[in-house]
């Protein structure tokens, strides 16, 4: 009997522990800081990297900034070397909550909910609340959407005086994250 | 005789200027790889001293190789250890489980998943 028991609740303890977690590894993260007339300042990272836990709503991203291209490619030398010192600060995190998370409530299409984190940058964090963002569940895959506003002052990125006209003050970033159950 | 010149000296300076501002990008498929090694040892650096090997690795070409552990449309993940992001699709050149080879720039080292990741890959054996 002592020889079945063991296993079962080896396998108990297993469940009890385990997480839900959704996971991907490609998000895609952009942001645009362009003034209009003056040549767009945009770029997009397709290799981020997002945590959903379902049970409690946390979610977690890292951006490695070297992964922002450019169309520009002298504009992408400049925002690594000048702007984000991406040589220094190689990663961005973001870790944050949803509120009212429940998965047994999220559909085919698309609910917004709010989220509240902090932002990690160049070697600042900001808090960040009421972040709207989109869920929506699809078998199991889970999307994740939704774009902010940050100010290149909170994380401290000086922008000469000589672009400061052709760069905006205010970024808007977006995101997408089609998260993948593990 | 002298106003052409002025102008053909203008003129120089402004290619010299546009080349300069609108340069193209790095192609990462011809450059020649500064390391090659496998996933194992690539990835025991960065656990080792993470900020050591980024000084060391990133933003550089390399060529890794491992075996394919996951395969999505533009992306794959050797031994479950470097992520490799393809600019595009790559689902009919690779199979789950096979050797491969793989030349990409390194852009960092994701310590939530404990993997490095690299990306404008292109796949250099199968």
């Amino acid at each position: 009997m002592k020889y079945f028991i063991f296993p079962v609740l080896f396998f108990v303890g297993l469940i009890a522990t385990a997480q839900t977690k959704y996971i991907t590894k490609s998000g895609e993260v952009s942001f645009e800081a362009s003034v209009p007339t003056f040549e767009e300042v945009k770029a997009n990272n397709s290799s981020v990297t997002a945590i959903l836990n379902t049970d409690n709503g946390e979610f977690a991203a890292l951006v490695l900034v070297k992964g922002f291209r450019f169309k520009n490619a002298l504009m992408e030398e400049h925002f690594n070397e000048n702007y984000v010192e991406s040589d220094k600060y190689p990663k961005a995190t973001f870790k944050g909550k949803i509120l009212d998370f429940n998965l047994s409530k999220l559909k085919h299409q698309g609910y917004l909910h709010k989220m509240n984190g902090e932002l990690t940058f160049h070697g600042k964090t900001k808090l960040l609340i009421d972040i709207m963002i989109s869920i929506s569940k699809d078998e199991n895959i889970i999307s994740v959407s939704g774009n902010f506003k940050v100010s290149t002052s909170d994380f401290d990125i000086k922008i000469p005086k000589i672009v400061s006209n052709k760069i905006a003050e205010e970024i808007e970033l977006s995101f997408l994250f089609i998260l993948k159950m593990k | 005789m002298r106003k052409y010149l002025y102008l053909i000296i203008l003129i120089f300076f402004a290619i010299i200027g546009y080349n300069y501002l609108y340069k193209n990008h790095r192609v990462i498929a011809t450059e020649k790889p500064e390391f090659a090694l496998s996933s194992a040892s690539l990835m025991s650096e960065f656990l080792n001293n993470s900020s050591e090997a980024e000084l060391k690795y990133l933003n550089k070409t390399m060529e890794v190789s491992g075996v394919v552990s996951e395969v999505n449309q533009d992306n794959l993940t050797l031994n479950e250890q470097i992520f490799c992001k393809f600019s595009e699709s790559i689902n009919s050149l690779v199979k789950l489980g096979s050797e491969t080879i793989v030349k990409g720039r390194l852009i960092g080292y994701d310590d939530l998943l404990e993997v490095v990741k690299l990306d404008q890959c292109s796949i250099i054996s199968k």
